[in-house]
């Protein structure tokens, strides 16, 4: 099963105003460089800015939860009841605990060590993943500053790996507007080769390319991305707000407060049950 | 080699028309988890269930509903919303273009090669033009029933199209409410020689995925069914902001 887009680190199911988003820690540790230790929180840097919609039972307008469900025994299954398995044949599977899959790189699992800074100018565009802010957690907020400040002077970013759940990344820490932006890269082997699509004919027409370029002097302009709106996001806003005014809304039954939201992902659903075996311990 | 087509279409500005075929860039290899139920290791499947009976619910009976406020919804018709959906076009339409280094990574979501597509006329002077203004074109276009913004931009060989995030999905640092802390000249100083004596150039190469590599090794271990040794995660010490110089001081000394 996957659970999850390729290259994103996990994320809790996002939540609906952007100031609680923003916040909304992924992940707490410690980032470093040098003999500077800083305790920080992995937040998100982007929201999918899809309008969002949620499944509703039709009979009862509930809204509906994710749960895992056993197909065999025909029933839900609480969190603390899932495990993680690694299939080696039909049926047949090793288990591998949050424990065990910490154990792979114990020294990158709670720190994010900036092994050397590059000149960010030198990273090909096509190595940068998904992004990410770091905020910093208490008594950090003075080394942090620091780091923002010395990198933003340097003109510099820190490379770092560090490990998250079932994957290493490599990242690029950058300041970013008085924040620090983690930015996941690609491997190199994750990138194809371009080679067998390029023109075999390398010629250039001189011409022909100074005609471009004029179209493109023509054409220059500031990058401003707020220019161009969603338009299927516009779109859809309008249906709706044509249907509030038309319609009344349905209203959902109180339901009871249980675990929460399900489990969103692999990992989140591994630590829920983590954290409820350890407080039933 | 790129990945296959995935798609066709017509880069188009001023009086330059080239068609292209568009190939993925990436291709991401990862080791697979399953989740399963611990008691019988039975694969354990999604389901939605209902908040307030705790039921599952099976496909027909969900409906889409929008949030108008807590808890109150407007049961939206999914016919409508596929209205939205643009009609499908093979125009690639540049509007304007921007130096390349005012394009904040965040922006940047997916790669695309571009391979030209029946003829290569154009293709290559476009590559040089791009390469030499070091510029990229902010195109919009329609594909697979979705609108996306994009940057033609040339890695100096071929031409690649990167779907750009559109503003309102990226948070704004503003949000995070950070504060600002005073520094001193000579804290500054410091760190600013100590991430200089750090500095090293990019070398992609040199980092592999080792991680992958020992996961599969753990995994093979225990499916022998040997004993895994559990290894605590290392914690560091934050650093203090009384102690902030101090560390820094010692820092440049190691590396100096």
């Amino acid at each position: 099963m996957e659970t999850r887009a390729p290259g994103r680190i996990p994320s809790k199911p996002p939540s609906k105003r952007e100031s609680e988003a923003a916040v909304q820690g992924i992940w707490s540790g410690t980032i470093s460089f040098s003999l500077v230790a800083i305790p920080v929180q992995l937040v998100r840097a982007v929201d999918s800015g899809r309008v969002s919609f949620r499944m509703l039972h039709d009979k009862d307008y509930s809204p509906l939860q994710r749960r895992m469900f056993c197909p065999e025994e025909d029933k839900l299954v609480p969190p603390d009841e899932i495990i993680r398995g690694y299939e080696i044949g039909p049926d047949r599977y090793v288990l591998i605990t949050d424990e065990e899959l910490e154990s792979v790189s114990p020294e990158r699992s709670r720190t994010i060590e900036i092994i050397e800074f590059i000149d960010m100018e030198e990273v090909d565009p096509i190595y940068y993943d998904h992004p990410y802010y770091l905020v910093p957690l208490k008594g950090g907020e003075k080394a942090y500053r620091l780091l923002v400040e010395v990198m933003s002077r340097t003109n510099k970013a820190g490379l770092a790996k560090f490990v998250l759940g079932e994957r290493e990344y490599l990242v690029a820490v950058k300041s970013a507007e008085g924040a620090l932006a983690l930015i996941t890269l690609h491997y190199s082997e994750e990138i194809l080769p371009d080679e067998d699509i390029s023109p075999k004919e390398k010629k250039i027409e001189t011409e022909e390319k100074s005609r471009i370029k004029q179209n493109i002097k023509k054409m220059m302009s500031d990058f401003n991305p707020e220019k161009y709106a969603d338009r299927r996001r516009k779109k859809i806003m309008e249906i709706l707000s044509k249907k509030v005014k038309k319609i009344a809304p349905v209203e959902a039954p109180q339901a009871e407060e249980e675990e929460g939201e399900g489990p969103a992902d692999l990992v989140a659903a591994l630590k829920e049950s983590m954290r409820k075996v350890k407080k039933n311990r | 080699m790129a990945g296959k087509a995935i798609w066709k279409g017509y880069i188009n500005f001023g009086d330059v028309n080239l068609p292209v075929k568009l190939h993925t860039a990436i291709k991401e290899e990862r080791i697979q988890f399953h989740l399963l139920h611990m008691g019988d290791r039975v694969k354990l499947r999604q389901q939605m269930v209902c908040a307030y009976e705790k039921e599952p619910v099976p496909v027909e009976a969900q409906v889409k509903g929008f949030e108008v406020e807590d808890g109150k919804y407007i049961i939206v018709d999914p016919a409508e919303l596929e209205q939205t959906a643009p009609e499908s076009s093979r125009l690639v339409e540049v509007h304007e273009f921007v130096k390349t280094v005012q394009i904040d990574p965040v922006f940047l979501e997916r790669v695309y090669y571009l391979e030209p597509d029946i003829h290569v006329k154009g293709y290559n002077s476009l590559v040089a033009a791009l390469k030499e203004m070091d510029v990229a074109g902010i195109c919009t276009w329609a594909m697979r029933k979705r609108y996306y913004l994009g940057a033609l931009q040339t890695s100096g060989k071929v031409l690649r199209l990167t779907t750009l995030r559109h503003a309102e999905e990226v948070i704004s640092v503003k949000s995070l409410e950070l504060q600002n802390i005073p520094l001193s000249e000579k804290e500054l100083k410091i760190g600013s020689d100590l991430i200089d004596q750090l500095t090293a150039p990019f070398q992609p190469h040199k980092f592999e995925n080792e991680h992958r590599k020992k996961l599969q090794m753990l995994i093979d271990k225990k499916a022998r069914g040997e004993k895994i040794a559990i290894l605590r995660p290392r914690r560091l010490k934050p650093t203090t902001p009384d102690k902030l110089l101090q560390a820094l001081e010692a820092s440049l000394k190691k590396v100096a």
